[in-house]
């Protein structure tokens, strides 16, 4: 397989599991072991994993709060600019400062901004968009869009020792075990 | 009060033994097999409407706003009538993504996907009617805050530009939630798809997306909080627009009713739509295991819920219309009811009001052809609502001297006619060509996914035994 | 080139709009004599040379004709003339054998608007339709543009030398036809036609002319004397079928409504006013404006005279051939009461009949007049120098059948059209063929020139030297504007090249006439008189009149009346296109008629319970334009025409219009309605029996108004005069409502000032726009308001707004800025009416404003509601949120079809105002308070006082400059002084929809009644 044909440096080991309460547990083993450069792979989110990983709490909410507030005090900032500095008009008697009119506009372009926060925030924390990765070599890990649940330990961890992660996978019930290299 | 409330555990969402291999290739197949010629078919029919609609248009470009039967009074016709009724179809969508996911209704994982398309095409549909509506179609970005040779800006005291920011705010939000809900599903599809080309699309359309849970770690917050922002947005956009009528000094247009009335109304023919496109959708496709009756008649529940209430919010008009004794507003309603457009009055109330009472029966509720055909009947009793209000009001105004009837031309027809183009040659191509059920959704609600549905020491599936009651024998 | 494209700038300024059309870019750079030569098109550069020509001539005060060439650059500027600044030019405009003095607006030589003359006594700076539309009358591109040999194109010198030749035998037989005509000069060359060939006859032929006024006068005083009425000096008016308020009825209406309305002015509770009886078939305009109408065949309107002859016969001398006298109507209650209003207010009183009554109805009635002492006071008879003493009707007749009989050989036709309007039994067509030459002078290639071998052109009145006499007899010069856009020649010049076989000038023959006239410095008087346009204390002598001894043996024979059983036709002009001579105007056919809003056609009028008795529907729907068609035969000729409710009409009458149904006229007037001049006979003119039956079909009619009720609300208040005496403040919101404006206490608690005061004034009280700005407003008194619609035509006229025709009137589409709601009140078959103007309503508070998403209308300083065309995108919302629907939106480019329309468009488009922009397609426009006139006024008051605030009177809105009633008053609410605002504080002021808080600049006054209390 490819292991063998390839001689790049190793990127990771690559484990599949058969479902997702042995995916959790052997996330738990490996992060126990204290592994840190480690990734889980589920064709769905899976409840408990982030206990099991233990993931810290994302940071996307502030990325999106920041974001809402820019849209909302750009839209404030745009209105008045518009409607008081720049080209005042008298429009039905109204006063300049018709705060109340300004609402609708305000509301929506804060949520846009936040919605743009939210998506592109994400996109960002996860590093993507990222169009090839390592495991993408592995014919198996395709699985993993479709019912294959893997667990990778990856090269660059500190206490990375290629024997010692197999045998650690395989004692925590890993069906198939494969090295994965980094062909870039 | 020591009443105990038991657990009564939902039906299956997923009727048939499954597992996730089969689910994946039950839905995703349907992308990867050959394209049948029933959808060619279907395709070239879309694409005819599709190019009476891009005629209409210009020769109404060509020839001026007078092509349609607008006249004095009578300012606004088909075209905004139209526009409220898109947008509207297009709010089931992303309530259905957004509200019932805060309220982890999982049931929505096998609708969500497609009615999401819906309302994004739908917004589509709607978007050109304001675009094209108006007497100087090369001019309509100047409602836009853009600078210009009158180094003028757009007035933000009128509802119009609300709906500007409104109704392009709700689409690129829908967008992004429907694709944010995609990804996954692309990167399922180009690890199936064999030949290259494909690989290639669906490679970049799934942006890498090879399912790490550090990633769905953050993807589920994002997606939590894209439901959180779309709530109010989708509320928000159809009481915009009805503030286009509510902010105006119209008799019958002048109602603080009208933006909660507006948004029930909006869910209701939103629900409609979606159910009728679900049921040809699963016949065709075969996707009874996932488009079950149970979510036929959930949608159903919702359809009489929101119906009850546009019917309410009609009597009310009425009770307010007397309470608060403005001899205009009454008139007005009273002209509704009596007057030269009775016919389509009580066209509405028979589609809105009466037709949905007929799910209080959990027979019809349940029955998949009757519903095809409420959910019809639905939709043109909600175009009529927007003709009623739109068009009444403006006929019988204030003046009686300036009192004048409006009847539609030919282009009236054929532009509102060929939208249907436009929505169903998208609506076609998404169903060729992007998953129609929420894959990795669907599979996370499954049983299966359920990490306490394994044995804990041999690690094999053994959900709990819960016996699922009939659904027929509950009272829901 | 270059220095040309500066001074086509500056040379344009005030047109720079203008030039905004392609068309008129090219116009423009015509305008130099170096590219004069360039000019391809040759019709264009004549008018151009023609403009500029003018121009300048008429910068000269005498404006004498000056050689073309010398004149054209303007580069050496005539003094009193500066670019973009219009001058106005007194002339006069003939109708009906009177003038009504009149100003003309003239822009860089080019007429554009035409005004009343103030030193008028037919006009008193006030206009009616027909004046306004004259305008647009003289640029018809479809007028005759040279005279036809034979239909043959030909130049008027070939014209001339025929006529030397031909007219060479002053033997010849010769018949005349003239129009009415109160022209001097005219005069003077028909009586030089009698000399020089003594075997001619000269023939009167107006087919709705004063005939039988004349003939009745005659019958009582011997003598064919014009009757003038004073209604200002009466106190109780009463018209037996006298429309004498609508110009097709009465030669002189401007001058009737001015004096009527102005008395009948309510400043103050002090005031009173005269009372109008009106008694007639159809329902017209005067009778909706009366205090009690009666509806009745025009048949039995006779019948009515008479008998109330016989009533007064008992109470007062002089009236002696009528006593004893009964008939049918003797008992109606109407006789009584008249008979006592007339008895109570003997010398004061004023009696009159429609002019298309029979001449023993006008001798009764002026036999009544004399006999209650109203002959010197309410009105007073004169000879008229102009009138032959012959019934012109039957000199007509009998000329045809001589024509018939073939006892002329030349037939000369002066501007009438007999081939179109003769009463059908002479046969005028048949007639003429036994004439071997047959000359027609007309403005149009019409009917009758089709029948001649000679057509020659006339030229319009602007574009031509004359004169006349006003209907008082006053002396005018009517002054070209412009020389002749076609080469046409007047009625004066084409009579002298017949005589002398050249061809003469106007402008020699009319002051050859004023020699005799004129005592003293010619020269002088001549200015004064074409500057004044009127020569004073030139008015006709009042005769001294008396009963002639045998009139009751001429009337007695007369008096057997007989009323038609059965439907009963009644034949009448057209409101807006008289006999059929203004039917290519249209500015005229797209008018709403003032009753049925009917614009594009003629129906026949029917009371609810005639169309009823011929089994059509008694309303019409809502929600189609369909009306039914009904065969009218009278006779043994038969038409059909659409049928049309008109409720008020007398039972089983009809009435017709003449002047529709014409072919091959022109553009406008072809195939537009129905030609009912078949029915009319020679001895049955006006009304005769017929047979009416549906014939099942429809026919689409463009009418602008569908609902014609007020549904009970408040839009038109209105009171009795006691009423208003008791309770001053009828018209306010609370005694209307019963309760306050909602919001107005609550604005007191919050101790807003702005609703508190409530009335108009508050519209300053609130310092609404800066100190320095007047703030303007306008009030419309219903009390004068009879719904001629000439506010509409002026505004046209003033503000280039474009002409839609019929499909889109159809659609409701129509511009008008200033529309006339019309309402009818009470019982369906004989209701009240009420006419309403609505203009833009200049809110201070204006809905259309706030929801326009792109500011395209928002409020000026000086308060007015502003359009900016072209920011306009065209949404419409602020047409839907107008709740006074005055907003009018360009569906398609109206202006481009109506200014684009034939070979030479440039014509038509001079007619625009350079200071109006032409709107384009898929904008929003409406009434803009004559934006453009309040601008010049703050600018020349600004260089004159150094303050933005005109004095009041100096700015005139189009609308209420022409208002013959006064109706309408502008001006600056922040000067307490002037006199809008001073009508604004009469307590009978009210805005509509008040409730609504939008603060209209436009406010009303309501309408007061004086009904007799014996009929209520």
């Amino acid at each position: 397989m490819s292991t063998e044909s390839s001689n790049n440096e190793i990127y990771g080991i690559l484990a599949e599991v058969r479902n997702p309460k042995e995916l959790i547990d052997i996330a738990r083993t490996v992060n126990k072991n204290g592994y840190k450069k480690y990734d889980t792979f589920s064709p769905f989110p899976i409840h408990g994993i982030d206990k099991a990983m233990s993931l810290q709490k994302s940071k996307l909410g502030w990325i999106v709060l920041g974001h809402g507030l820019l849209g909302f005090a750009g839209a404030l900032a745009m209105i008045y600019f518009m409607m008081v500095y720049d080209y005042p008009l008298n429009i039905s008697g109204k006063s300049l400062m018709n705060i109340p009119a300004w609402i609708p506009v305000t509301f929506e372009l804060t949520i846009l901004l936040s919605a743009f926060g939210a998506v592109f925030g994400m996109f960002f924390l996860n590093g993507l968009p990222r169009l090839n990765h390592p495991l993408f070599t592995s014919d198996n890990f395709k699985k993993a869009t479709n019912d294959g649940f893997f667990i990778c330990i990856e090269a660059d961890d500190p206490q990375f020792e290629p024997d010692k992660v197999r045998n650690l996978l395989t004692e925590a019930g890993a069906t198939q075990i494969e090295e994965i290299r980094d062909d870039s | 009060m020591s009443k105990t409330y038991e657990y009564v555990p939902e039906p299956a969402l997923v009727k048939g033994n499954h597992d996730f291999s089969s689910i994946n290739s039950l839905i995703t197949d349907i992308n990867l097999r050959p394209t049948p010629k029933g959808w060619y078919i279907a395709f070239g029919l879309s694409n005819l409407l599709l190019f009476v609609l891009l005629f209409s248009i210009g020769y109404l470009i060509w020839e001026g706003t007078g092509i349609w039967g607008l006249n004095q009074p009578v300012g606004w016709g088909w075209a905004i009538i139209n526009f409220v009724w898109w947008v509207g179809i297009g709010h089931a969508g992303t309530l259905i993504s957004a509200i019932l996911f805060l309220f982890r209704q999982d049931w929505r994982t096998a609708i969500n996907r497609f009615a999401e398309a819906m309302t994004i095409f739908a917004v589509m549909c709607a978007g050109i009617f304001p675009a094209i509506h108006v007497g100087r179609i090369w001019v309509i970005y100047w409602v836009f805050p853009v600078p210009n040779s009158m180094a003028m800006w757009p007035n933000f005291n009128s509802p119009l530009l609300w709906d500007v920011f409104a109704v392009s705010t709700y689409f690129t939000v829908s967008l992004l939630f429907w694709y944010v809900g995609l990804v996954p599903d692309f990167a399922t599809l180009r690890d199936r798809i064999k030949s290259k080309m494909g690989k290639m699309i669906y490679g970049v359309a799934a942006l890498g997306w090879r399912g790490s849970n550090r990633h769905w770690w953050n993807y589920e917050k994002a997606y939590m909080i894209l439901a959180g922002l779309a709530t109010p947005l989708v509320l928000s956009v159809h009481t915009i627009v009805s503030f286009d009528f509510a902010v105006s000094i119209i008799p019958g247009w002048h109602t603080t009713i009208f933006p909660p009335y507006f948004v029930a109304g909006a869910v209701f023919s939103g629900f409609a739509m979606v159910l009728t496109l679900m049921i040809i959708c699963r016949k065709i496709y075969k996707l009874e295991d996932i488009m079950t009756v149970d979510h036929i008649e959930k949608m159903n529940l919702i359809i009489l819920v929101t119906g009850s209430m546009v019917g309410f919010a009609y009597l009310m008009e009425f009770f307010i219309a007397w309470y608060g004794q403005v001899e205009y507003e009454k008139a007005i309603f009273i002209l509704r009811a009596t007057g030269p457009y009775a016919w389509a009055y009580w066209i509405m109330i028979t589609c809105n009001v009466l037709s949905p009472q007929f799910f209080w029966s959990k027979k019809l509720r349940r029955n998949v052809a009757f519903t095809f055909f409420i959910s019809i009947v639905v939709n043109i009793g909600m175009w009529f609502e927007r003709f009623v209000i739109t068009v009444t009001s403006l006929s019988t105004d204030y003046l009686p001297s300036s009192w004048g009837y409006f009847s539609p031309t030919i282009w009236d027809v054929l532009t509102y006619v060929g939208t249907f183009g436009l929505f169903f040659t998208f609506f076609l191509l998404f169903l060729r060509f992007m998953p129609m059920v929420a894959v990795a959704e669907i599979k996370g609600a499954m049983p299966q996914a359920d990490p306490h549905n394994y044995d804990p020491e041999t690690g094999d599936y053994s959900p709990q035994e819960i016996e699922i009651p009939e659904p027929n024998k509950e009272s829901v | 080139m270059s220095d040309q494209k500066t001074n086509d700038t500056t040379y344009w300024k005030s047109l720079n709009e203008l030039a905004k059309n392609k068309e008129y870019k090219k116009y423009a750079e015509r305008e130099f004599p170096e590219d004069a030569s360039e000019l391809t098109d040759q019709v264009s550069r004549r008018s151009f040379l023609r403009v500029m020509g003018a121009s300048i001539a008429l910068a000269g005060f005498a404006s004498c004709r000056k050689p073309v060439q010398k004149i054209i650059p303007y580069s050496k500027q005539p003094e009193d003339q500066v670019i973009g600044i219009p001058d106005y030019y007194a002339t006069s405009m003939p109708f009906l054998g009177a003038v009504t003095g009149l100003l003309v607006e003239n822009n860089e030589g080019r007429p554009s608007k035409i005004e009343g003359n103030t030193e008028h006594p037919a006009s008193g700076g006030k206009t009616n339709i027909y004046h306004q539309a004259a305008m647009l009358g003289m640029y018809d591109p479809d007028r005759s543009r040279s005279p036809r040999n034979n239909g043959e194109q030909a130049s008027y010198s070939d014209f001339a030398s025929f006529a030397s030749s031909h007219f060479e035998d002053v033997n010849r037989n010769i018949l005349f036809i003239s129009e009415a005509n109160s022209s001097p000069t005219l005069q003077r060359l028909k009586e030089s036609t009698g000399e020089q060939f003594p075997n001619s006859r000269w023939v009167t032929f107006e087919p709705f002319g004063d005939d039988n006024r004349l003939e009745g006068a005659n019958m009582a005083f011997g003598q064919r004397l014009r009757a003038i009425p004073h209604f200002d000096n009466a106190d109780v008016i009463v018209s037996f079928d006298d429309d004498f308020m609508t110009p097709s009825e009465h030669a002189n209406s401007v001058e009737n409504s001015r004096r009527l309305t102005a008395a009948r002015k309510v400043r103050s509770t002090d005031d009173s006013m005269n009372r109008i009886y009106m008694a007639e078939s159809g329902f017209s305009i005067t009778g909706g404006f009366a205090d009690h109408r009666l509806r009745l065949k025009t048949s039995e309107i006779e019948a009515l005279v008479f008998a109330l002859a016989g009533r007064l016969a008992e109470d007062v001398s002089g009236l002696s051939a009528f006593s004893g006298y009964r008939n049918d109507l003797t008992g109606h209650a109407w006789v009584e009461t008249l008979a006592q209003e007339l008895l109570d207010n003997s010398e004061n009183s004023l009696l009159s009949a429609g002019q298309h009554h029979k001449p023993s109805v006008h001798a009764a009635i002026a036999a009544m007049n004399s006999a209650l002492g109203n002959i010197g006071n309410t009105v007073t008879f004169h000879d008229l120098p102009h009138q032959g003493n012959e019934s012109s009707i039957t000199a007509f007749a009998d000329a045809i059948n001589q024509v018939q009989a073939g006892n002329y050989d030349t037939v000369v036709i002066i501007g009438t059209n007999p081939a179109f309007t003769a009463p059908a039994d002479l046969r005028f067509s048949d007639a003429l063929t036994n004439v071997e030459t047959k000359i027609h002078l007309s403005e149009y290639v019409n009917e009758t020139s089709a029948l001649c071998d000679w057509h020659v052109n006339r030229a319009h009145f602007l574009e031509a030297w004359g004169d006349g006499r006003s209907y008082s007899g006053e002396l005018s010069i009517i002054q070209p504007q412009i020389q002749p856009l076609f080469d046409g020649v007047s009625e004066i010049e084409f009579l002298h090249t017949i005589l002398t076989g050249d061809s003469g000038s106007g402008y020699d023959l009319v002051q050859e006439t004023w020699d005799d006239v004129f005592t003293g410095d010619f020269n002088n008087l001549w200015e004064q008189v074409l500057h004044d346009g009127i020569f004073a204390e030139s008015g006709f002598e009042e005769t001294n009149v008396s009963l002639s001894g045998n009139f009751g043996d001429e009337i007695s024979p007369l008096l057997e009346t007989s009323i038609t059983d059965g439907i009963e036709i009644t034949i009448k002009p057209d409101p807006r296109l008289f006999d059929g001579r203004f039917a290519n105007n249209s500015w005229l056919q797209e008018l709403p008629d003032p009753m049925t809003k009917i614009t594009w056609d003629n129906v026949a009028l029917m009371s609810p319970a005639t169309a009823e008795s011929l089994g059509l529907p008694r309303e019409r729907s809502f929600s189609s334009n369909d009306v039914p068609v009904v065969r009218i035969s009278a006779g043994d000729e038969t038409i059909e025409i659409a049928a049309w409710v008109q409720p008020g009409h007398a039972d089983n009458a009809i009435t017709l219009y003449a002047g529709y149904g014409r072919e091959n006229i022109g553009r406008v007037a072809d195939g537009v309605g129905v030609n009912i001049y078949p029915l009319r006979t020679s001895n049955a003119p006006y009304y005769r029996p017929a047979d009416v039956e549906a014939t099942g079909q429809t026919y689409e009619v463009a009418c602008v108004q569908d609902h014609h009720n007020l549904e009970g609300r408040d839009m038109v208040r209105a009171a009795t005069l006691d009423e208003y005496r008791e309770n001053p403040n009828f018209s306010s919101y609370e005694s209307v409502h019963g309760y306050e404006v909602p919001g107005i206490k609550e604005a007191e608690l919050d101790g807003d000032d702005n609703l508190a005061e409530g009335g108009p004034i508050s519209l300053f009280d609130e310092k609404y726009g800066p100190d320095y700005q007047p703030q303007w407003g306008m009030s419309i008194d219903l009390n004068d308001c009879f719904g001629c619609g000439v506010c509409t035509i002026a505004c046209q006229a003033e503000n280039n707004i474009p002409v839609v025709g019929k499909r889109e009137v159809k659609r409701r589409r129509i511009m008008h800025w200033i529309r006339t709601d019309r309402y009818y009140e009470g019982d369906e078959d004989n209701p009240g009416v009420y006419h309403q103007p609505v203009p833009c309503m200049h809110c201070e508070l204006a809905p259309c404003e706030q929801v326009c998403p792109v500011a395209a209308t928002v409020h000026s300083e000086d308060g007015m509601n502003q359009m900016t065309y072209n920011r306009c995108i065209g949404t419409r919302y602020c047409a839907n949120n107008c709740p006074f629907k005055v907003r009018r939106f360009n569906f398609f480019n109206y202006t481009k079809e109506y200014l684009t329309t034939g070979d030479d468009p440039e014509i038509i488009q001079m007619a625009m105002n350079p200071e109006v922009t032409i709107r384009f397609r898929g904008v929003m426009e409406k009434c803009s308070y004559c934006v453009q006139r309040v601008n010049r006024a703050k600018i020349d008051s600004r260089k004159e006082t150094g303050s933005r605030k005109p004095a009041d009177g100096t700015v005139q809105t189009a609308c209420q400059q022409a208002c013959p009633a006064d109706a309408i008053q502008f001006g600056d609410l922040t000067d307490r002084e002037s006199v809008v605002s001073q009508t604004k504080m009469n307590e009978r002021n009210y805005v509509m929809l008040e409730e609504l808080n939008v603060r209209p600049r436009t406010s009303y006054l309501a309408k007061i009644h004086n009904p007799n209390p014996e009929l209520t």
